[in-house]
């Protein structure tokens, strides 16, 4: 049973195709794929110690995220020959036949035979809250791969900014008129993310407006500590070195791993209910859950 | 002065009070293939069996602004019409053929002004003077952003490119209509009439703004600016409402051209358009019966006197199967020759005038448009409205309806969803199996002249010319007189639109897919979607598909619909996009790790491209099963199927529960 183990030198070679197959072992929901991913996780701690960060971009549909991330990608790996940056774009499912569409692909052009640059997207299969089911799970993979990974969303308000729960560091994007200051306080979205960022700055005045409500909005919200602002434009590249600059050295938290009990405790909640989140309470707790069973996937085998 | 009684009402007068008869529209086919030398010698033949005008169709390289030596073109070249890489290919072309007296339309948009550019560059070289000359530049950019796909730049600056050609021919070529407003490919791309007409007039009313913002021609070049606007429509096979549709057309023209510009002069207000009848509504099964619709379809835009088409150009039969072999064009050019000639349809006044039948019609036709056209308006204009994708998934809306009333069998498709049994057609049973097949020799023809031309040009005129070009490009100096000057110094079709790349950049399309639904029968769907949900719970995820258009043909639909059905049918689909090399596509479902991967061709590449989508799939050691739709001559299925594709779709397979069942098929067989 073990598929996917020969594929592990390749992965680590960054083949598409090795890489690929392992997305899905990370992305199926079944009980049986746990020990799965836990064995390639192990082999992959034995041969390379590379953690990367997760960046988080969310914002409404059309706000350029997917335009942006494929300018931000490229510029990235051009200026480190040894980093690889990896996107996953994730887009809702349909609530009807339970399929998606997923068209971020057709915003970003990669050079088809280079292996540093990877994208992947993800249906949401339903979650609410803007982030894939499976979104953290590729996230262990993918961090151990790739120096930068981008986890796209769709945002549109507080319910969708879910993303800062697996993300190293979030972005929101607004995109030219995307509205006043007021609209800005309302949508009750400024108090989350580490960083906004104007996008499509080549359309001029509209931009600036937006910039200027934006900063004035924030120096309301969150007096003292302002989050980083920016204004870019994918078409000309005005900005764009200084937000890749930002993004490369991003402080790494705990790591995507550290973001565990979070998610073992939404796992118990949709397996078992609420019963099983006062029986995961009672045993201590998820974090101490987790940290006693030897990580996610032992915690889930273990709490059964 | 006699006073002689008044002509019955039935008889059509000329100006001296004698009865007369109409002179016919003009007669075009669209026509273009292989080399300039092999689309020579077409034209000369269509002319002497009596073509009036000529209509050129260009190759996808040509029109996406690739010479032909470009990787990504070379599939391509010599395709779906002429490839043009520099004057030298324009005096093969136009050989023998004079100037200053032939219509000449050119189907072009993206790269519109470069070829008008050669066009006046000919003129010049062959001492015609550029005022004489008369024709057409497609030159409508919006609808390549909404329905066909051949845009370059971003929508700002290909705007840009459109006004400064009426800015340049309204002093230098004023016979020229420097744009031809399409509506043709909205229908195709699924627009009701309403829609038509109303997308149509908004997107030149976009034009008509633009010019007037620019500020760069005073009143009275601009009132000729809108006596220069034409229109090209479609004619689909409800005739009447077709009929009606056009009269509809030209009384709004009229009103917005009155209304909103204060144009007085009626002649600069009437709707002038060309017609290309309907190839949508072509099918590829019992393809004898579409010469019967084309007839039909051409009575739609001839009947009414009042809104008669002024150039007419009929597809053929074949058209479904394959691109139309010279006797094909011939056999439709016969078709208007005995409209205009042996009817005595063009002896008449309107015949409609008057009719409460058509009057009711064409108002209701005429108000619906107009609304649409308020709102269009309303949300910025036809620009805004492309931006925010509201023109394009209205269209895929329609388009997936009308998809559901052929599935529904609620509009009936003789030989499709009716009356589906009949005899083997003898049409189809020649040697060559009824459809055309390009030289394969084209490419290294075009290749050889493109070096040729390289070899014998002056490098430093063509250094400067560009410098030029590009400063223009840079400052928003008119960009004609520049191409002009590209043009003479033999700069190539790649270079002029590699160096227009370098500062406008590139534009990449929203799909309009988002949001949209199939109405698709009920009970096979549910048994579908049962399926779908079993192999999820076996593999642990839904089927994933990825699908993209390999090349630079840009007819998205066919894409867009399975993409949607798909979608529908519990699928993950992952939409790439259009315009992607075959290794773009294979390298995007290996990261995917897809289950299935659909290439849509409409271009009659797919021999070549499906031999690339197979070498790339080899390069990353990846077995996933390919399946192709599109416009593909029977004949070439084995040799598809050799190659390796599991599964090829074809017109005839309209019934998309089917489609995707038979995806569903091919992921679950085991490979062979």
């Amino acid at each position: 049973m073990t598929t996917e183990e020969p594929l592990i030198p390749s992965a680590l070679a960054l083949h598409k195709r090795a890489v690929g197959h392992l997305v899905t072992v990370f992305e199926d929901p079944r009980a049986a794929a746990g020990p799965r991913r836990a064995r390639v996780l192990a082999a992959l701690d034995r041969t390379s110690a590379r953690r990367g960060r997760v960046i988080g971009v969310t914002g409404a549909p059309g706000a350029g995220k997917s335009t942006l991330l494929g300018e931000l990608a490229t510029r990235l790996i051009a200026a480190a020959p040894g980093r690889a940056v990896a996107v996953l774009a994730v887009d809702p499912s349909s609530p009807v036949s339970g399929g998606a569409l997923l068209g971020d692909r057709t915003r970003v052009r990669f050079p088809p035979d280079e292996r540093r640059l990877f994208f992947r997207s993800q249906a949401s299969a339903g979650e609410l809250g803007g982030l894939a089911r499976a979104t953290f799970q590729v996230c262990r993979l993918l961090t151990r791969l790739f120096d930068v990974v981008f986890v796209e969303t769709v945002g549109v308000g507080q319910s969708e900014i879910e993303i800062v729960r697996v993300a190293d560091r979030t972005y929101l994007i607004v995109p030219p008129l995307a509205g006043d200051h007021v609209q800005f306080m309302k949508a009750g979205i400024m108090e989350v993310p580490d960083g906004f960022i104007v996008s499509k700055a080549d359309v001029g005045d509209a931009a600036d407006a937006t910039f200027h409500a934006l900063r004035a909005s924030l120096r309301l919200s969150r007096p003292g500590h302002e989050p980083a602002l920016h204004r870019v434009s994918a078409r000309t590249g005005d900005g764009l070195d200084a937000l890749a600059a930002e993004i490369a050295t991003a402080p790494i938290g705990g790591g995507v791993d550290a973001r565990a009990p979070y998610f073992f405790e939404k796992w118990v909640a949709a397996e078992h209910g609420r019963r099983g989140l006062e029986r995961l309470a009672a045993a201590g707790g998820a974090a101490d859950f987790v940290d006693a069973s030897g990580g996610f996937e032992g915690a889930q085998a273990a709490f059964g | 002065m006699s006073s002689r009684t008044p002509p019955a009402p039935h008889v059509l007068t000329g100006k001296d009070g004698e009865p007369t008869r109409d002179a016919p529209w003009i007669f075009r086919t669209y026509a273009g293939h292989s080399s300039p030398r092999a689309s020579n010698a077409l034209y000369r033949q269509n002319l002497d069996k009596g073509q009036t005008g000529l209509s050129i169709a260009f190759d996808l390289p040509t029109q996406c602004g690739y010479s032909s030596d470009d990787p990504i073109a070379r599939p391509e070249v010599g395709k779906v019409g002429v490839p043009i890489n520099s004057l030298d290919d324009f005096h093969v072309l136009f050989d023998g053929i004079p100037l200053d007296r032939m219509n000449t339309s050119m189907t072009i948009n993206g790269t519109a002004m470069w070829l008008l550019a050669l066009y006046v560059a000919l003129a010049r070289e062959r001492g015609v003077p550029e005022a004489e000359l008369k024709g057409t530049t497609q030159n409508d950019i919006v609808k390549e952003y909404l329905a066909r796909g051949t845009y370059i730049f971003p929508p700002e600056h290909s705007l840009r490119l459109v006004a400064e050609t009426y800015e340049y021919c309204v002093d230098k070529v004023p016979e020229w209509n420097p744009s031809n407003i399409c509506s043709y490919h909205l229908q195709e791309a699924g627009a009701t009439p309403v829609q038509e007409v109303a997308f149509a007039l908004a997107n030149a009313i976009g034009i008509l703004d633009l010019l007037k913002a620019r500020g760069r021609i005073d009143d009275e070049r601009f009132a000729r600016c809108v006596g220069r606007i034409s229109f090209f429509v479609n004619a689909g096979i409800r005739f009447v409402e077709e009929l009606c549709k056009m009269r509809a057309f030209a009384d709004l023209w009229d009103e917005i051209c009155e209304q909103r510009y204060d144009i007085g002069n009626p002649k600069y207000r009437l709707f002038r358009y060309g017609v290309q009848v309907n190839s949508l509504g072509l099918t590829e099964s019992q393809p004898e019966n579409n010469a019967w619709r084309i007839l039909l379809e051409a009575l739609g835009v001839t009947l009414s006197r009042r809104a008669r088409c002024r150039a007419l150009q009929l597809p053929t039969w074949n058209e479904a199967m394959s691109l139309p072999r010279p006797w094909d064009q011939q056999w439709s050019l016969r078709l208007q020759q005995i409209l205009a000639f042996e009817t005595d349809l063009l002896e008449y006044p309107d015949l409609f005038d008057g009719s409460p039948v058509v009057q009711s019609k064409a108002a209701e036709i005429a108000n619906g448009a107009r609304a649409e056209v308020e709102r269009i308006v309303a949300m910025g204009g036809v620009r805004a409205a492309v931006d925010a994708g509201y023109m394009k998934s209205q269209l895929v809306r329609s388009m997936a309806e009308r998809m559901a009333r052929i599935n529904r069998g609620d509009q009936v498709v003789v030989g499709v969803n009716k009356w589906t049994e009949g005899l083997p057609s003898p049409l189809v049973g020649g040697d060559d199996g009824g459809v055309f097949r390009v030289e394969a020799r084209a490419i290294d023809e075009a290749l050889a002249a493109l070096a040729e031309t390289r070899r014998r040009r002056d490098p430093a005129r063509v250094a400067a010319a560009l410098a030029r070009l590009d400063a223009a490009a840079r400052s928003g100096d008119n960009l004609m007189e520049p191409s002009i000057e590209c043009a003479l110094a033999r700069v190539t079709t790649g270079e002029w639109a590699g160096a227009l790349r370098k500062v406008f950049g590139e534009y990449r399309a929203l799909t309009g897919i988002d949001g949209q639904t199939l109405d698709l029968p009920g009970e096979r769907l549910t048994a579908l979607r049962a399926r779908i949900e079993r192999f999820a719970a076996a593999h642990g995820h839904r089927p994933r598909m990825v699908v993209g258009k390999p090349g630079l043909d840009g007819h998205s639909n066919g894409a867009e619909v399975i993409a949607v059905a798909a979608r529908h049918a519990g699928f993950d689909v992952v939409y790439s996009g259009i315009r992607l090399t075959p290794e773009e596509i294979v390298a995007s479902a290996v990261e995917e790790d897809a289950d299935l991967i659909g290439v849509s061709i409409l271009s009659g590449s797919h021999l070549e491209l499906t031999d690339q989508v197979m070498a790339a799939l080899k390069a990353h050691e990846a077995e996933i099963p390919v399946v192709l739709g599109g416009i593909v001559p029977r004949a070439d299925v084995p040799a598809l199927e050799g190659k390796g594709v599991r599964r090829v779709f074809t017109p005839a397979d309209f019934q998309l529960v089917d489609v995707i069942e038979k995806m569903m098929d091919v992921i679950d067989a085991p490979a062979a």
